[in-house]
């Protein structure tokens, strides 16, 4: 029995940080110039059959209309937002950034796990280009930031890696999946007499033994990479990877950054840049994209992309465990004796219009929230001031103080 | 520097894991084979040790209740989990088979009874070599199934094949080799590198 007391206020907390972290992701993704949007929630069953992705269709939940056509509950938002697109360009008129949070709906053998989560996510389409997937992995690095997790970890590999070195392969598609899962398991025990089963060049051989060893920071891989087989395309890759790590490094990002090339295309339709994220003490990737520049020639159209998302119930889980809560302040908080009330609602107007979320309190009940704040404005008779962590600035009017936070702000 | 913890089911192959580890250096000075104790640390306090059941190790893993496992491939393959597998610690050697009567006949009239602990291995087998299957899943005992009628043949992990003898039966076919392997989980590796490495590294010394 859930104590009658406890258990409103433990919902409440676990809906506010469910609130305070979707805040933080949508500010985030905005200041880097995305736009919010929204998929529908009905999706046609077909669509999914065209387009090989890491949904399993025995996964999805299935509606019937009243035509009898078989419908899903939206399983992912990366596809029906490419098909909508490739509904009215055929290609890319220009660069695109969009943004969605909402709930996605699968059904896993594991019946503990909940069918609704809700994923918050970017797409970018635009060509392919060191700085631009190095802009995509650094949004995620810095969301994460964001919500209190310092210790990400961000693994990078490349599909071209692994689909180059398989090709030609005499190998059926069943077996190249039963070698990507060796792979994938970097299971170095098994690799070898799986491979000798069939007619391999032994240096192409070799070449994929090694892959599970292509793990580590950007110098070590490309060492060890260049000691095996490698065709132009994989030197091309591997160029690309040195190309995105020193942009990230450009990002001060460094020390977020594993390369690993036995990463492979786990979701069907990743044709470039793969990576995931991973925080301490949370046992499955917290964040997960990657570059898929053909997913839009299903839908008969050229639309490149990258893109990557999270899951909300699973960042929230994280930040149970963990102290992080002072990650998401509110931005200012007025204080004011009962005569100043109209300048305080003014100034808060103002604020608001300029998009600073903002709490005002008369000096009385100035305790009754205990939200931290960025910054804490006070208007006493005679005396009005500006704080932040570090310094109280005095100001004379409105004009003055707007001055003041965008100089502030800038510091930042 | 944060734990390291290593989940391991208690048995056989545990009392040999046990000693691999305390040649690599990792000694746990409260552990002997009577104790009931489920958790231990090692004496540099930088391994927990927890004991948990055989078939639950990949779950503890793949979930990062515990970074490293030591488990068999038995019970990897019955139910595959999302972990690396990144050594065979060659202990626990036994090998997967189909035993039965010796004169069974696979015919394909009447779909064949099969009775096993590892009903997923048992189903992939079978339908891979194109023989109809029913299986029963049963948790002990298996070698009791043929004899009195319940099953065709039986899937299990044959050491010396002494009960399966005493019983009449022999192995039809094999299915696969199987021994103890070390699991990681795939964020773990990510967050504490250098330390999981190492661990391999050196327990890698201890095999060779």
């Amino acid at each position: 029995m859930v104590n009658q007391e406890l258990y409103p206020k433990r919902m409440q907390q676990y809906h506010e940080k469910f609130e305070r972290i979707i805040k933080t992701i949508n500010k985030r993704f905005t200041t880097y110039g995305y736009k919010r949007i929204k998929t529908s929630a009905f999706e046609q069953y077909d669509l999914y059959s065209k387009v090989n992705s890491s949904t399993d269709q025995t996964e999805m939940m299935k509606v019937i209309d009243r035509t009898g056509e078989v419908l899903v509950l939206r399983p992912d938002v990366t596809i029906p937002i490419t098909r909508e697109l490739a509904q009215n360009f055929s290609r890319l008129p220009s660069e695109l950034r969009y943004f969605y949070v909402q709930e996605v709906f699968r059904q896993t053998q594991d019946t503990n796990t909940s069918i609704e989560s809700t994923q918050a996510g970017i797409e970018y389409f635009c060509e392919s280009s060191p700085e631009a997937d190095a802009e995509v992995i650094a949004l995620a690095c810095h969301t994460m930031k964001d919500l209190g997790f310092t210790d990400i970890k961000i693994e990078i590999g490349h599909a071209a890696f692994f689909s180059e070195l398989v090709q030609g392969l005499p190998l059926s598609l069943q077996q190249i999946n039963q070698l990507k899962t060796l792979i994938q398991a970097k299971n170095v025990v098994e690799i070898g007499p799986f491979l000798r089963q069939f007619q391999i060049d032994p240096e192409v051989m070799e070449a994929i033994e090694r892959i599970p060893f292509l793990y580590g920071n950007i110098e070590d891989v490309v060492k060890r990479a260049s000691k095996t087989l490698l065709t132009t395309n994989m030197e091309k890759t591997l160029d690309y990877l040195l190309k995105l790590h020193a942009t990230l490094k450009t990002y001060g990002l460094e020390q977020y950054i594993i390369i690993d090339l036995g990463l492979i295309n786990h979701m069907g339709y990743y044709s470039g840049v793969i990576f995931q994220g991973f925080v301490e003490k949370y046992g499955k990737p917290v964040l997960m994209g990657g570059r898929y520049d053909e997913l839009g020639e299903k839908f008969g159209a050229v639309l490149p992309a990258i893109g990557f998302a999270c899951e909300i119930e699973s960042l929230v889980q994280v930040t149970e465990q963990r102290e992080v809560s002072a990650a998401f302040p509110i931005d200012v908080k007025i204080v004011y004796e009962e005569e100043q009330l109209n300048f305080a609602i003014t100034i808060a107007n103002e604020l608001r219009e300029r998009n600073y979320t903002v709490l005002s309190f008369p000096i009385r009940k100035e305790k009754a929230d205990l939200q931290k704040t960025v910054y804490e404005i006070r208007l006493q008779v005679g005396s009005f001031s500006l704080a932040d962590q570090e310094q109280v600035i005095p100001f004379k009017d409105l004009k003055e103080l707007l001055t003041l936070l965008v100089g502030l702000k800038g510091g930042a | 520097m944060s734990y390291l913890t290593i989940a391991m089911g208690k048995g056989r192959t545990a009392k040999q894991a046990m000693n691999f580890l305390e040649q690599s250096g990792i000694k746990f000075p409260d552990f002997h084979e009577k104790s009931r104790k489920l958790v231990f640390i090692d004496s540099t306090e930088r391994v927990k040790l927890i004991f948990v059941k055989a078939v639950d190790v990949p779950t503890y893993v793949e979930n990062g209740a515990a970074d490293i496992g030591i488990v068999g491939k038995d019970t990897i393959m019955e139910d595959p989990a999302d972990v690396y597998e990144m050594l065979d610690l060659g202990i626990g050697k036994c090998k997967l088979a189909v035993a039965g009567f010796p004169d069974k006949q696979f015919t394909n009239s009447a779909p064949l009874t099969v009775a096993s602990k590892y009903p997923a291995i048992a189903k992939e087998y079978f339908e891979r070599n194109g023989i109809r299957t029913k299986t029963i899943k049963l948790n002990g005992s298996v070698e009791l199934a043929p004899l009195i009628g319940m099953s065709d043949v039986i899937v299990d992990i044959v050491e010396t094949g002494t009960t399966l003898k005493e019983n009449g039966l022999v192995v039809l076919q094999d299915i696969a080799d199987v021994s103890a392997r070390l699991i990681v989980n795939k964020a773990s590796f990510a967050t504490k590198t250098n330390q999981i490495q190492q661990f391999i590294l050196d327990l890698r010394a201890v095999l060779e």
